[in-house]
């Protein structure tokens, strides 16, 4: 009976292939369109997992998330130094980064750090900043192909009014590009970031209006970036940080914040991205437009094989049989679609990598959610069922007597 | 032994046809002769199980067909009958050899088709697609394909009706050689072809059908 189905089906080659493709392009999309929203989703609530927890000035915790984590909006404030010092000695905490962001080169933040920051990243050019080091900046690819700056060249970096410091800063270093955020992004010395603002500050008074901007930034970081010795630890650090108040070297007191970014991601992602019910809405479509044109084009098909079926049921092929062969045959030809499907999406996937690591997300083609078998499922299901029921109709009329 | 009593078929045009009893004996070749709409055709369909008689009872060695299912009818249809129809009921895209591989479906074991080709004269058709064939090969296709199963009986319904007189007699002469021993009862206008048969039946006797012999035709 399979040779038989393989060849009936070489005969009708071109509505073979029709119905392959369709189903391919339906099913191909759906499946596409699910697994990317979704790793897109899981990526940028991973890049959020990499950190345990984020310890910053009161205010929304969404701001804080997205400056610490993607470069975007405008810090919450500052907090002391001391808070630093006081996580690193706190048996909870693995590892704490400081972070603070100020001034911008032609437009371009500026964050200052330590080069465990920027310990996931690759520097494709020259080496990446000395810790204990001063007035030395690594770029992002982005910021140096468009300012057309390389190792060994000094910058100036600009106020947010756009007075540009004089102290000059050298470029020791180029991060290779990685299509997200931090190829838009100059990094440098924490100790940078307060030197240039302690150097303009004794310089002049015009520099008071821009203190009140950022806060003082002397010994002070825009925000902690804490890693746990065990990612149980995290929660409790947050509840002990958050809503704490302390106090500066001056006597000034300042209330923190402490998120989990995973979370305040997340949930950014839950109340605020429709996506995921967009692509639902658009596989849902997708997979009742591909029931409709398989079903339609399997109608036509059986309606064309109705001269073949009558003949069959003449010499005496058992109703019984026909609807094995059509079944077979629609079978064959939903699983090679299914097959197909699925390699177009995962080479889709491929082509799509790079949009989505704009985002700052890898996509992994070798993914597949649950969801997708069960796209792949349905859609193989629709491929089979209008033939089931075209051959039950047929059964039951029989037809044979004319 | 196939005996044909009290059966009667009536169409959806209201075309009655009442037959007088028949017995065909097995082994002999039979001519059915006859206008058309006086029910050779659907005398065949009957015997074969693909028409089921109004009133009276076809049966085959005693078996009666009428209360058959139509399950069983298929799998006599397809272990005893072979039925060579008027327009071949072959599958034009499809070769020669898949056409009558086709019955592996229902099991039948296909493997002296090789030998009926080659007596039928047509082996070098045999992975020929039958859309490129002539009515003749085609027609000897079909033949093939009924006798491949061995069948104990041979329906043959108009075998030589797209055909002229040459080939359809030579058509006649192969398949009442290869159907040698076996029951055949085959339906044609054409009377020059009755030395070919044991025994010629005219139709509008059994149903009683008046015959326009000028026109060739059944009136009303």
């Amino acid at each position: 009976m399979l040779s038989f189905a393989l060849k009936n089906m070489a005969v009708k080659k071109v509505q073979v292939i029709l119905v392959v493709v369709s189903i391919v392009i339906s099913a191909g999309v759906a499946v596409l369109a699910y697994n990317t929203a979704n790793q897109v989703r899981d990526g940028i609530t991973n890049t959020a997992g990499w950190y345990s927890a984020i310890i910053g000035p009161t205010g929304s915790k969404t701001q804080l998330a997205m400056n610490t984590m993607y470069f975007t909006d405008d810090p919450l404030g500052t907090i002391p130094y001391s808070v630093v010092t006081e996580l690193q000695r706190d048996s909870r905490v693995k590892r704490v980064i400081p972070y603070a962001m100020a001034d911008n080169y032609n437009g371009y933040r500026v964050v200052g750090t330590t080069s465990e920051y920027l310990e996931s990243k690759k520097v494709a050019l020259g080496s990446m900043f000395d810790d204990s080091g001063v007035y030395e900046v690594v770029l992002g690819a982005g910021v140096a192909k468009v300012c057309d700056v390389t190792v060994g060249d000094d910058i100036f970096t600009s106020h947010s009014a756009g007075e540009e410091h004089t102290q000059p800063l050298k470029v020791v270093g180029v991060l290779e590009e990685t299509h997200s955020v931090y190829d838009r992004v100059v990094f440098t010395q924490l100790k940078t970031i307060w030197e240039i603002h302690e150097h303009e500050h004794e310089e002049g008074e015009e520099e008071h209006e821009e203190e009140h901007e950022h806060g003082e930034m002397g010994n002070m970081v825009c925000a902690a970036v804490v890693t746990t010795q065990n990612p149980a630890y995290a929660m409790t650090l947050v509840n002990d940080y958050n809503g704490k108040i302390i106090s500066d070297e001056d006597g000034d007191s300042f209330t923190l914040q402490a998120i989990e970014p995973m979370d305040t991601v997340r949930s950014i992602l839950e109340e605020a991205d429709s996506t995921k019910y967009i692509v639902y809405v658009l596989c849902a479509i997708i997979l009742i437009m591909n029931v409709m044109v398989i079903s339609i084009i399997t109608l036509l098909n059986m309606y064309n094989s109705a001269k073949e079926i009558s003949l069959m049921r003449l010499i005496g092929i058992s109703m019984k049989k026909i609807n094995l062969l059509y079944i077979l045959q629609n079978g064959i030809i939903g699983i090679i679609s299914v097959i197909l499907a699925f390699a177009v999406s995962k080479a889709c996937l491929v082509f799509m990598d790079g949009y989505a690591s704009s985002m700052g997300v890898v996509l992994d083609t070798a993914k597949v959610y649950p969801a997708e078998w069960a796209i792949l499922a349905l859609v193989f299901a629709i491929a089979v069922l209008p033939t089931v029921v075209c051959t039950f109709v047929m059964a039951r009329r029989d037809g044979i007597e004319e | 032994m196939i005996t044909v009593k009290g059966v009667s078929k009536t169409f959806r045009n209201e075309t009655a046809l009442d037959y007088k009893d028949l017995e065909f004996e097995t082994g002999k070749s039979y001519m059915l002769l006859g206008a058309s709409g006086c029910g050779k055709s659907t005398l065949l369909n009957m015997i074969a199980g693909i028409l089921s008689p109004d009133k009276g009872e076809i049966s085959i060695d005693g078996r009666a067909m009428s209360s058959a299912s139509q399950k069983e009818k298929d799998k006599f249809r397809i272990e005893k009958i072979g039925f060579i129809f008027q327009d071949f009921k072959l599958i034009n895209e499809m070769t020669v050899a898949d056409n009558i591989n086709i019955l592996r479906l229902e099991g039948v074991d296909t493997s002296g088709m090789d030998e009926l080709l080659e007596r039928l004269g047509i082996s070098d058709k045999k992975n020929k697609k039958v859309k490129h064939l002539s009515g003749g090969q085609k027609q000897r296709v079909a033949i093939v394909r009924a006798l491949v199963k061995s069948p104990e009986i041979i329906l043959a319904d108009e075998p030589t009706g797209n055909l002229n007189y040459a080939i359809g007699e030579q058509v006649i002469k192969e398949l009442t050689q290869a159907a040698a021993g076996k029951t055949l009862i085959a339906v044609t206008h054409d009377e020059r072809l009755r030395p070919y048969f044991d025994c010629v039946i005219d139709m509008n006797d059994v149903t009683g059908t008046p015959y326009d012999v000028a026109g060739g035709k059944a009136v009303d």
